[in-house]
C-alpha cells in the first residue's frame, strides 16, 4: 500500500467514525442504561409472555376475543368499502382502458403516501374516536394501494375475447360484464383478501390514536403499564393474524 | 351482398394495408382469401364489420354502407355476421354455454344481458348450437378446459347463435391439427350450405382453400391479384400471389 491509499483508508475510517459517534450522541446512547434496565425489561417480558397465560381463558381474555372480532370487522369493512371504491380507479389507471391512466397512477401513489395511523388522528378528528374513524382510515389507504395492484391486473386482460363481443354486436357494457370482468374478477378478489390480511393489522393499531378496535385496550393497558393484560391482547393479535394470514393465502390460491 | 368499392385502408401508422380493391361476394357463396403473411388478409376481412374501418372507398354490406354507419347502426349489422378466429377468442374463465350466450348479446336489452337473463329460447337457441357442433355435453365447463378444436367449435356455435347472414373466419384452424383443422371446415362448409350463411375463410393453407372454397380470392400487398375458381389456381399464378411457390 503506497503513502495516498494509507491517507485515503485513513481519511475513511476517520469519517465513518464520526458518522457513528454523531448517531451515537444524536440518540442519547448509553450502554449502562441498557445493563441497567436489563433486570426490568426482563420482568416485563415474563409479565407480557408468561404470566399473562393465567389469564387465557379467563373473563378478561374473551372480552379481547370479542374485541379481536370487532377488529376483524372494522378490517373486512374497510377493504371492502377500498374494494368497490377501486373499481372505476383501476380502469382510470390501466393504459388499456384510459388516456389519462398516469394522472390516476400518480394519484393512487400520492394516497399510499398517506401513512394509516395518519389518517386514522385525521379521521378521529373528523367523525369523532371509535370504529368508524378506523374504517374510514384503512378503506382511504387502501384504495392506494388496491387501486395500484387492481390496475395491473387490468392492464394484463387478453383483448382477443373482447374483440369477439365487438364483432358479436356487443356494446361497451357488455363487453365490460363479459369481456372485462371474468378475467380481472379472480385478481380483484385475491388482492382485496390480500388487502384484508394488511388491514387487520392495521386494525389493530389504530385503536391507538383512538380510532376504535382491539388497539384501544391495548394503549389503556399499556398506559396502567398492566403487561398481563397487555400480553393476552398480544397473545390474541397474534393469533388472530396468523389465521387469517394461512386462511388468506389457502383462499388466493383456490380462486387465481 | 358485400361490395367493395376501390377500399383503401391506410392504418394510423401509415402503413396501406388495402390499396383499393373491388371485390362482390354474392349470397351463399364460400370464399377463400389466401395470400402471404401481411398482406392484407385480416384487414380484409375485418372492414366487412367494421372492426377495421376503411380510409377511402365504398363498402356495402346487406345494402349497407359500412363506413357511415354510425355506433349503434354498426352493432345491429356485426350481430347479423358472425365471426371466427385464430385463437378462438373465447373467455376463458366462463363456461361454454355463457361464451356461447355472447352470440345474442346483440338481440337481448343490455340490463338484462348484464344480469344474465338471457330469455329461454336463447339458451335453447345456444344449446342446439352446441349440439349442431356436437359439444353439448360440454356446455357448462369451463371454456378453457376444452382442446383447441372444441374450443374452435365453441367459437363457431357463438357465431351460429348470432343467426348470421354472414361467417367471416380470420385464419380459424391455423392453430389446429390437420385432422381437427378438417372437422373445423366441414363445420363452416356444412353451415354454409345447409343454412345459406355467405361464409369468408382467411386461410394460409392453400390445399384447404382448394378443397373447401367455391372461389378463391389471392391477395397480395393490399391488392387483388387473383379472384376465381378453385381449378383456375394454377402454379404460375400461386407464384404471382406468393411470390414463389413450392410444389409441397
Amino acid at each position: 500500500m503506497n503513502g495516498w491509499n494509507k491517507t485515503r483508508w485513513l481519511i475513511i475510517t476517520l469519517l465513518v467514525v464520526a458518522v457513528y459517534w454523531w448517531a451515537v450522541m444524536g440518540i442519547d446512547f448509553n450502554l449502562h442504561r441498557i445493563i441497567a434496565g436489563l433486570p426490568k425489561g426482563k420482568v416485563i417480558l415474563e409479565r407480557i409472555f408468561v404470566k399473562s397465560l393465567r389469564y387465557i381463558g379467563g373473563p378478561f381474555f374473551w372480552e379481547m376475543v370479542m374485541e379481536m372480532l370487532k377488529t376483524l370487522a372494522m378490517a373486512y369493512f374497510g377493504t371492502f368499502i377500498a374494494s368497490v371504491l377501486t373499481v372505476p380507479f383501476a380502469f382510470l389507471a390501466a393504459v388499456n382502458f384510459s388516456p389519462y391512466a398516469r394522472f390516476f397512477k400518480m394519484f393512487l401513489n400520492f394516497i399510499r403516501t398517506f401513512p394509516e395511523i395518519l389518517l386514522a388522528i385525521i379521521f378521529v378528528s373528523m367523525v369523532g374516536p371509535g370504529p368508524f374513524a378506523g374504517v374510514l382510515a384503512i378503506g382511504f389507504h387502501s384504495v392506494g394501494m388496491l387501486g395500484k395492484l387492481y390496475a395491473e391486473a387490468v392492464e394484463n386482460i387478453d383483448m382477443k375475447p373482447i374483440e369477439a363481443i365487438t364483432a358479436a354486436g356487443g356494446n361497451f357494457w357488455q363487453k365490460l360484464i363479459f369481456g372485462v370482468l371474468p378475467q380481472v374478477f379472480p385478481y380483484f378478489a385475491s388482492y382485496s383478501i390480500y388487502r384484508f390480511e394488511i388491514a387487520v393489522r392495521s386494525a389493530s393499531t389504530v385503536g391507538l390514536v383512538g380510532a376504535g378496535g382491539i388497539g384501544v385496550p391495548l394503549l389503556l393497558k399499556v398506559q396502567g403499564r398492566n403487561w398481563e393484560q397487555v400480553g393476552v391482547i398480544i397473545i390474541v393479535i397474534i393469533i388472530t393474524v396468523v389465521i387469517v394470514d394461512y386462511l388468506s393465502a389457502y383462499i388466493r390460491k383456490r380462486i387465481v | 351482398m358485400i361490395e367493395f368499392r376501390n377500399v383503401v385502408v391506410v392504418y394510423p401508422n401509415g402503413f396501406k394495408a388495402l390499396k383499393g380493391i373491388n371485390l362482390h361476394i354474392h349470397e351463399g357463396e364460400f370464399v377463400a382469401i389466401i395470400g402471404p403473411s401481411g398482406a392484407g388478409k385480416s384487414t380484409l376481412i375485418r372492414t366487412i364489420n367494421g372492426l377495421v374501418r376503411i380510409t377511402e372507398g365504398d363498402l356495402i354490406v346487406e345494402g349497407k354502407h359500412v363506413q357511415k354507419l354510425k355506433d349503434r347502426e354498426l352493432r345491429l349489422l356485426r350481430r347479423k355476421i358472425g365471426m371466427i378466429f385464430q385463437s378462438f377468442n373465447l373467455v376463458k374463465r366462463m363456461s361454454v354455454l355463457r361464451n356461447v350466450l355472447v352470440g345474442r348479446l346483440g338481440y337481448v336489452p343490455t340490463l338484462k344481458s348484464l344480469l344474465n337473463l338471457f330469455p329461454k329460447e336463447d339458451v335453447e337457441f345456444a344449446l342446439s348450437n352446441l349440439e349442431k357442433v356436437g359439444i353439448r355435453d360440454k356446455a357448462y365447463v369451463r371454456a378453457d378446459q376444452l382442446s383447441g378444436g372444441q374450443q374452435q367449435r365453441v367459437a363457431i356455435a357463438r357465431a351460429l347463435t348470432q343467426q348470421p347472414d354472414i361467417m367471416l373466419a380470420d385464419e380459424p384452424v391455423a392453430s389446429l391439427d390437420p385432422p381437427t383443422a378438417k372437422v373445423v371446415m366441414d363445420y363452416l362448409k356444412k353451415f354454409n350450405e345447409e343454412l345459406k350463411i355467405t361464409t369468408l375463410v382467411n386461410l394460409h393453407d392453400v390445399d384447404l382453400a382448394k378443397t373447401y372454397a367455391g372461389r378463391i380470392v389471392g391477395i397480395r400487398a393490399g391488392e387483388i391479384v387473383f379472384d376465381g375458381r378453385p381449378e383456375e389456381l394454377t402454379r404460375d399464378i400461386l407464384i404471382r400471389i406468393y411470390g414463389k411457390w413450392q410444389e409441397s
